[in-house]
């Protein structure tokens, strides 16, 4: 049986965020997904696509997302291509755990919230000068 | 994502969220939930039984309006989590530097301690 699979594009603007979340929402809608599996999907879509927008638009230019969501029996599968600067989420580090509310770093959690999520997380750079993140959700809770 | 406000009881206020804390919601809510706290330098306890889902957007939202409180004598203090979301705050140690609680008893308790 083929996964389903859905194609969500959108320009990369603050303003398009909340209905682009919506549209992949209705997406997981459709599948009986357990609470778990479709929460670690909703925020590896907030964490990469508010990041592709905040700080993925080339100087002066506009900024095309596409995110591809595979329903599969296993897993969800999401991609996401943006034609932004070039950047390797993997590369990242986590930050260091937060220790006092003083000293606390109150950003920088996203990727890290992602890896997570994540059971796999593959990125490649497109002879087009795309970025390409796919990102696997397991469907079943570990131990399940 | 809305805002609830309760009454102050014993210099608490309590504050009721409601809906997600996605980067969305937050964007709707930061502004106005900063406003309502930070000036008069609340003791607060936030209910977040119905917050369905948070994200990195939202931890840092309130580290900022903790630490602000904090500097004026303030303080934040979280109660009713649910599951999900309190693993979001193990896996960013949001609750090793705010105070998060099961109920709004206990929450006041530390509040006003």
């Amino acid at each position: 049986m083929n996964p389903q699979r859905v194609e969500l594009r959108f320009p990369g603007t603050r303003d398009r965020i909340a209905p682009a979340f919506a549209d992949f929402r209705r997406v997981l809608d459709a599948e009986q997904l357990v609470a778990a599996p479709r929460y670690h999907a909703e925020l590896v879509f907030d964490e990469i696509v508010s990041n592709i927008v905040r700080h993925g638009a080339q100087p002066g230019g506009e900024l095309a997302v596409c995110v591809t969501v595979e329903l599969r029996p296993e897993a969800i599968v999401l991609t996401f291509e943006d034609d932004g600067v070039p950047f390797d989420p993997r590369v990242r580090e986590d930050p260091a755990p937060r220790r006092s509310l003083e000293d606390a770093k109150a950003g920088g959690s996203g990727l890290m919230l992602v890896r997570r999520a994540a059971s796999s997380l593959d990125y490649l750079r497109t002879a087009d000068g795309r970025n390409r993140l796919t990102v696997r959700v397991a469907r079943r809770e570990q131990g399940a | 994502m809305q805002m609830q406000l309760g009454d102050a009881c014993e210099g608490v206020l309590t504050v009721s969220l409601v809906g997600r804390l996605d980067t969305p919601g937050v964007d709707r809510i930061e502004t106005q939930l900063t406003a309502h706290l930070v000036p008069r330098g609340a003791r607060v306890i936030v209910d977040l039984s119905q917050v369905a889902f948070i994200a990195s957007g939202g931890i840092r939202m309130f580290i900022t309006i903790a630490r602000a409180l904090g500097r004026r004598g303030g303080k934040l203090v979280l109660y009713g989590a649910q599951t999900l979301v309190a693993e979001v705050f193990q896996t960013t140690s949001l609750n090793e530097i705010i105070p998060v609680r099961a109920d709004a008893a206990a929450a006041a308790a530390v509040a006003r301690g």
